[in-house]
C-alpha cells in the first residue's frame, strides 16, 4: 500500500451505488460524519443531493443578470450613437432618439448576452472544459453517465483517512469502493490527430495571408473582380451595335407622333425671331425648312438653313434684310425680365461687349492691347443702326442665337427665354444712355434722382481724393 | 388505484390522482442508454442511407441553384413588379415558423414542468436549429448582392461611412433571427453535453472517444456541476421563452409595419406566433412518428407524447382559424376600402385556390383531433401533420403574394408565377433540412437521456409512494 502511494498520487476514495436512494442516504452519512470535500457523480441531476452533500447555491443568476444588463446598455448606446449622433437618420419625422423603435434590438441583445452569461458562466464556474480528470481512471466510472451513481471523498479533506473512509463507505451499502489515483495516461495528442489539426490550422491561414499580402503590396494589374458589382456598365455609346433591336442600332429615333421634353413648347416665331406669318407669304419653302429644323429637330434642315443664310449674307440684298423679323419681344418686359436679361448679359455678353455695351469688354481691350491680327472688334450696342427701328428685336435675337461675323451663336449655351431677356436688356441699355428724366415715371422719379445724386456725390468725392493725392505727390516731389 | 398498464403500451388513459407513466415497459436506466445510443452506434440501415442520399442530392441542388442565382442575379426567380418578395420570403417565414415548436417544447414546456417534453425536446430543438439554418439561407440570398450581406451588421465600415438603420423592422429581423439561432444552438448544445459524455464513455474506438470527449467538454456528472448546469438550463429556458415569442413577432413586423393592405394589421404578432407553433408541432409530428418507429424508440416516445402534441395542434390550429376570421371582421369594422378589398381579394380573387387550400389544411383538417381515436392513430397524425405543413406554407404564400400582387396601384397589378428556380430552392431547402436531421440521428443523442432518466427516477419514486413500486424497490 505504501509503495503504490509513492508511485501514484491518491486523490481520494470513491464508492459506487446502483440507486438514487442508496446514494442519497450515503451522502447524508458522509455529510453527518463531517466530511466537506465530497462530491457525487450521477447520470442525471438527482434532486435533494445539494442538501445531502451541503452544496452552496451558485452565483450564476447574478452573472446572467449583469450580462443581460450589459446587453441592454450596449444595444441602446449603439443605436443612439449610430442613428442619432454619428449618422443622423430622419425616419417618418420621428425624433432622432426614438426609444420605442430601439426596443426590439435592445431586447434581442439583452437576451443574447444574458444567454452568453448563463452558458459561458456555467462552464467557467464548473471549471470546464477539463479533459483530464482522475475520476476517469477508474474502469467502472464509465457507467457514471449510464446507470451508476458514485460518491467521492477528496483526500485533501481534513478528516480524510483511507481506512476510515473505506469503512464508512462500505457501511453505506456500496459494493465497489476504490481509491482514485492520478491519471498517468500519455498526455501527448495522438500523431494523426496532431497532423490533421496542424494541417487544418495551416490551411486556414492561407486565405488570410493572401488577403494581407494584397493589402500591403502594389499591383499594376487591374482589380480582380470576383463579383462585377455593376462596375462595367452595359450602356451603349453613339453609333454602336446592339442586339436589343431588330435594326441592331443602339441609337434610337423619336417614336413617331411623340414630342420630346423641351420641344414644341414655344412658337416658331419665338424659336427663330422671324415673323413666320409674314415669311409664309414671301418664302414658303423656308418656312417648311424652319419647321423641320426647329420643331422636328431635324439636323439636316438646320444645316441647310445655316448654309442658305451664310450664302445670302454676302449678296447685296441679304436674307438678313429681307427676312420679316419679329418686331416686338414676345415675352412681357418687366423688371424681373430685365434683371434676368442683365444677369445673362453680364455672364455671356459683357466679356466682349462690356458691361455698358460699348464694346469695351475685358477680352476686347486685351485683344486691342496686343493688336491681335484676326480680331474683329465687338459692336457697340449704342450705334443707331442697332436701335430697335433699324435692327428689330427678332433680328437681334437671331444674331445672339446664330452669331454674326466672328461672334459664334449662343443658342447652345443660353436658354431660349434668356436670349429674349438679353434682347430686352440690350434695348434698356440703349435707352439708358441718352434718356431724359421725362421718361421716368412719377413714382420712380425720387428714387432715380436720389441715385443720380449718390453717383454725383461719389464722383465728386473720388475727384477730390484724386486732387488731394496729386497735391500730396507734388509736395513730396518738391 | 391500480397502475396496471396492459402490454405496457397504453398510457393515454387518464386516471384521477395519478400521473400517467411517460416511460413504458420495465425500463431501467441502462435500457434508456442502450435504446438511444444504439440509434447512432449500429450500422446505418438501408432506409437511412437511401433517405440520406436523396436529401443530400437535394442539398447539392440547392447549392448549385444558389451559385446560379448569385452568378446570374435575382431575375432567375419569379419575383417581378409588384411582387418583389415572392417565394424566398414565403420560404423564410415558413422555416422560421417551423423552428418555433422546438424552443416551445424545450423552454416553455420546461418552465411549465410538462415532463412529457423530455422524450421529444432534443429532436425538436435540433429541428429548430436546422429550420433556422434553412430560414437564414433565404433572406441571405434575397438581398440581391449576397456577397454584401454583411452590410446588415453594424460595423464601422471604411467603404460605406454609414450605419444600419435601426428603425427598420428588417434590421430588427436580422437581430431577432440571429439571436434566436445563437441562443437555440447554445441551449441545444448545453442540453446535449451530458449525453455526449455518455456517448464518450460508451465509445470503443479511440478517435470516436476523443471526438465525443472534446464535444462534451470533459463532463463528469459531478453534482456540483449538475447543480450549476440545471440553474443555467432554467435560466436559458426563461430567456428562450420570451425570445421565441419575440422572433415571430418581429418577423410579423416586417409585414405589419409596412402600409400594404392586408399586412398593416395589429393582429399579426399573436397570429404569427400561434401559426409558428402550429406549423412547428406539425413538423415535429411529421418527423417523430416515422422516426420513433424506425429508431425503435416507441417506449420513450409514447402514444401519450403524440397525443399531447395533437392537442396543441388542435388548439393552435383553432387560434389560427380565429385569426383568419378576425382579419375579415377588422377589415369590415375598420371601413378602410383598401383593406376590405385586400381580404375579399384573398378569398375570392385570383388566389382563392391558395386561400381555400390554406383554410382547409389549417382550420378544417386538425378538427379531426377532437376524436381520441385520431389523436392516437399514428398514420392519421402523419397525414394531418403533413396537411398542416402544406397549409402553413400556403398561409405565408397568401399573405406575401396576394397582398403584393394587388395593392394601391391597379395599373401595376400582376399575377405571380414561380420559376423552376423557385421550385428547386423550396425543394432544396427540404434537402438541407433532412440532410442535417439525418446526420443528427446518426451522430448525436436523439433523445435527452439524462432528462428521461430523471423522469424515470421520479416516476419510480411516485410509484413507490403509491405502494406499487415493488419492482423499483427490489433495487435496494
Amino acid at each position: 500500500m505504501s509503495e503504490t502511494k509513492i508511485e501514484t498520487t491518491v486523490h481520494g476514495m470513491m464508492a459506487e451505488f446502483t440507486t438514487v436512494d442508496s446514494l442519497l442516504s450515503a451522502c447524508r452519512r458522509i455529510r453527518d460524519a463531517g466530511y466537506t470535500k465530497t462530491d457525487a457523480y450521477t447520470p442525471f441531476p438527482v434532486h435533494g443531493i445539494d442538501k445531502a452533500l451541503g452544496i452552496k447555491p451558485t452565483a450564476l443568476p447574478w452573472i446572467c443578470l449583469i450580462a443581460g444588463a450589459t446587453g441592454t446598455c450596449i444595444a441602446l448606446v449603439m443605436q443612439i450613437w449610430m442613428n442619432s449622433i454619428d449618422y443622423k437618420y430622419i425616419i417618418s419625422g420621428k425624433p432622432y432618439i426614438s426609444l420605442p423603435a430601439f426596443i426590439p434590438v435592445a431586447f434581442e441583445l439583452t437576451i443574447l448576452l444574458a444567454s452568453f452569461g448563463a452558458f459561458f458562466g456555467m462552464w467557467a464556474l464548473n471549471g470546464l472544459p477539463k479533459f483530464s480528470n482522475p475520476m476517469f481512471t477508474d474502469p467502472r466510472f464509465d457507467r457514471a453517465t449510464d446507470d451508476r451513481f458514485f460518491l467521492y471523498v477528496d483526500a485533501s479533506d481534513e478528516r480524510y483517512d483511507p481506512s476510515g473512509v473505506r469503512n464508512l463507505l462500505a457501511d453505506t451499502g456500496s459494493d465497489y469502493i476504490n481509491e482514485v489515483v492520478e491519471d498517468d495516461s500519455p498526455k501527448e495528442v495522438p500523431k494523426p490527430v496532431f497532423l490533421i489539426w496542424g494541417l487544418a490550422v495551416a490551411a486556414s491561414l492561407v486565405p488570410l495571408i493572401c488577403i494581407l499580402t494584397m493589402r500591403v503590396t502594389n499591383s499594376s494589374k487591374p482589380r480582380f473582380h470576383v463579383f462585377f458589382d455593376m462596375d462595367f456598365s452595359p450602356s451603349k455609346d453613339a453609333q454602336q451595335v446592339t442586339s436589343l433591336f431588330a435594326d441592331n442600332r443602339a441609337m434610337r429615333s423619336d417614336v413617331p407622333g411623340t414630342v420630346a421634353r423641351g420641344q414644341m413648347e414655344e412658337s416658331l416665331d419665338m424659336l427663330t425671331g422671324i415673323d413666320v406669318e409674314a415669311l409664309t407669304m414671301s418664302d414658303p419653302p423656308r418656312v417648311q425648312r424652319l419647321v423641320r429644323a426647329y420643331m422636328l429637330a431635324d439636323d439636316e434642315a438646320k444645316a441647310e438653313e445655316k448654309e442658305a443664310v451664310e450664302a445670302a449674307e454676302a449678296a447685296p440684298a441679304s436674307v438678313m434684310d429681307t427676312t420679316p423679323w419679329v418686331e416686338k419681344n414676345p415675352l412681357t418686359v418687366d423688371a424681373e425680365l430685365l434683371a434676368q436679361g442683365r444677369q445673362q448679359f453680364e455672364i455671356y455678353c459683357s466679356v466682349c461687349h462690356g458691361m455698358d455695351g460699348y464694346g469695351n469688354g475685358l477680352v476686347a481691350r486685351r485683344a486691342q492691347s496686343i493688336n491681335a491680327p484676326t480680331w474683329v472688334p465687338p459692336a457697340s450696342m449704342h450705334q443707331e443702326t442697332l436701335y430697335a427701328d433699324k435692327y428689330p428685336d427678332g433680328k437681334l435675337f437671331s444674331t445672339i442665337s446664330n452669331g454674326i461675323r466672328k461672334m459664334p451663336g449662343y443658342a447652345g449655351q443660353i436658354k431660349l427665354k434668356d436670349r429674349w431677356a438679353i434682347v430686352a436688356y440690350v434695348r434698356a441699355l440703349q435707352k439708358s444712355q441718352n434718356a431724359s428724366m421725362d421718361l421716368v415715371p412719377e413714382s420712380e422719379k425720387a428714387a432715380v434722382e436720389a441715385a443720380v445724386a449718390d453717383v454725383k456725390a461719389e464722383l465728386k468725392r473720388q475727384a477730390e481724393e484724386a486732387e488731394k493725392a496729386a497735391a500730396a505727390r507734388k509736395q513730396t516731389q518738391s | 388505484m391500480s397502475l396496471a398498464i396492459p402490454n405496457g403500451l397504453d398510457n393515454t388513459v387518464e386516471r384521477p390522482g395519478e400521473r400517467a407513466p411517460l416511460v413504458l415497459g420495465e425500463t431501467t436506466y441502462h435500457d434508456i442508454t442502450e435504446a438511444v445510443c444504439k440509434v447512432a452506434e449500429r450500422p446505418p440501415s438501408k432506409g437511412w442511407i437511401g433517405g440520406f442520399l436523396v436529401a443530400f442530392a437535394l442539398l447539392q441542388m440547392l447549392g448549385l441553384l444558389i451559385v446560379y442565382l448569385i452568378y446570374t442575379g435575382v431575375g432567375v426567380w419569379g419575383n417581378r413588379a409588384p411582387i418583389f418578395w415572392g417565394w424566398p420570403i414565403v420560404n423564410f417565414v415558413f422555416w422560421v415558423g417551423i423552428g418555433h415548436a422546438g424552443t416551445l417544447i424545450s423552454a416553455i414546456l420546461f418552465l411549465f414542468r410538462q415532463e412529457w417534453r423530455t422524450s421529444i425536446n432534443r429532436a425538436a430543438e435540433a429541428m429548430t436549429i436546422f429550420a433556422v439554418a434553412c430560414a437564414g439561407t433565404f433572406p441571405g440570398i434575397h438581398v440581391g448582392r449576397a456577397w454584401l450581406a454583411f452590410w446588415l451588421a453594424p460595423y464601422p465600415s471604411l467603404n460605406l461611412w454609414m450605419w444600419p438603420q435601426f428603425r427598420s423592422p428588417l434590421l430588427w429581423d436580422v437581430f431577432a433571427v440571429s439571436t434566436y439561432g445563437t441562443v437555440s444552438l447554445l441551449f441545444w448544445y448545453m442540453g446535449m453535453v451530458p449525453d455526449l459524455a455518455t456517448f464518450r464513455d460508451r465509445s470503443k474506438n479511440k478517435y470516436r472517444r476523443m471526438a465525443y470527449g472534446i464535444l462534451c467538454l470533459g463532463w463528469s456528472g459531478s453534482s456540483r456541476h449538475w447543480m450549476r448546469y440545471e440553474k443555467a438550463y432554467a435560466i436559458l429556458a426563461a430567456l428562450a421563452a420570451p425570445l421565441v415569442l419575440s422572433v415571430h413577432t418581429i418577423v410579423s413586423f416586417d409585414f405589419a409595419v409596412s402600409q400594404v393592405p392586408g399586412w398593416h394589421t395589429t393582429i399579426f404578432p399573436p397570429y404569427f406566433v400561434a401559426g409558428a407553433i402550429f406549423s412547428g408541432f406539425a413538423m415535429v409530428l411529421t418527423l417523430m412518428v416515422p422516426a420513433r418507429k424506425m429508431l425503435n424508440l416507441e417506449k420513450l416516445i409514447t402514444i401519450r407524447h403524440l397525443e399531447n402534441m395533437c392537442k396543441i395542434i388542435l388548439a393552435t390550429g383553432s387560434i389560427v382559424g380565429l385569426a383568419y376570421g378576425t382579419e375579415f371582421f377588422i377589415a369590415w369594422y375598420g371601413q378602410v376600402p383598401a383593406e376590405q378589398f385586400a381580404f375579399l381579394n384573398r378569398a375570392f380573387g385570383p388566389y382563392a385556390w391558395a386561400y381555400w387550400t390554406m383554410v382547409s389544411c389549417n382550420v378544417i383538417s386538425p378538427q379531426i383531433f377532437w376524436f381520441k381515436k385520431a389523436r392516437t392513430t399514428p398514420w392519421i397524425i402523419v397525414v394531418v401533420s403533413i396537411f398542416v405543413n402544406i397549409g402553413m406554407w400556403f398561409e405565408r404564400f397568401v399573405i406575401v403574394i396576394s397582398s403584393l400582387s394587388r395593392d394601391y396601384l391597379p395599373s401595376a397589378w400582376a399575377y405571380f408565377t414561380p420559376t423552376w428556380v423557385d421550385w428547386g430552392m423550396l425543394i432544396g431547402s427540404f434537402g438541407l433540412f433532412f440532410t442535417l436531421f439525418l446526420l443528427f440521428c446518426r451522430t448525436l443523442p436523439v433523445i435527452n437521456m439524462a432528462e428521461v432518466k430523471a423522469t424515470l427516477a421520479k416516476q419510480e419514486h411516485m410509484a413507490h409512494l403509491h405502494g406499487h413500486g415493488e419492482e423499483a424497490a427490489e433495487g435496494h
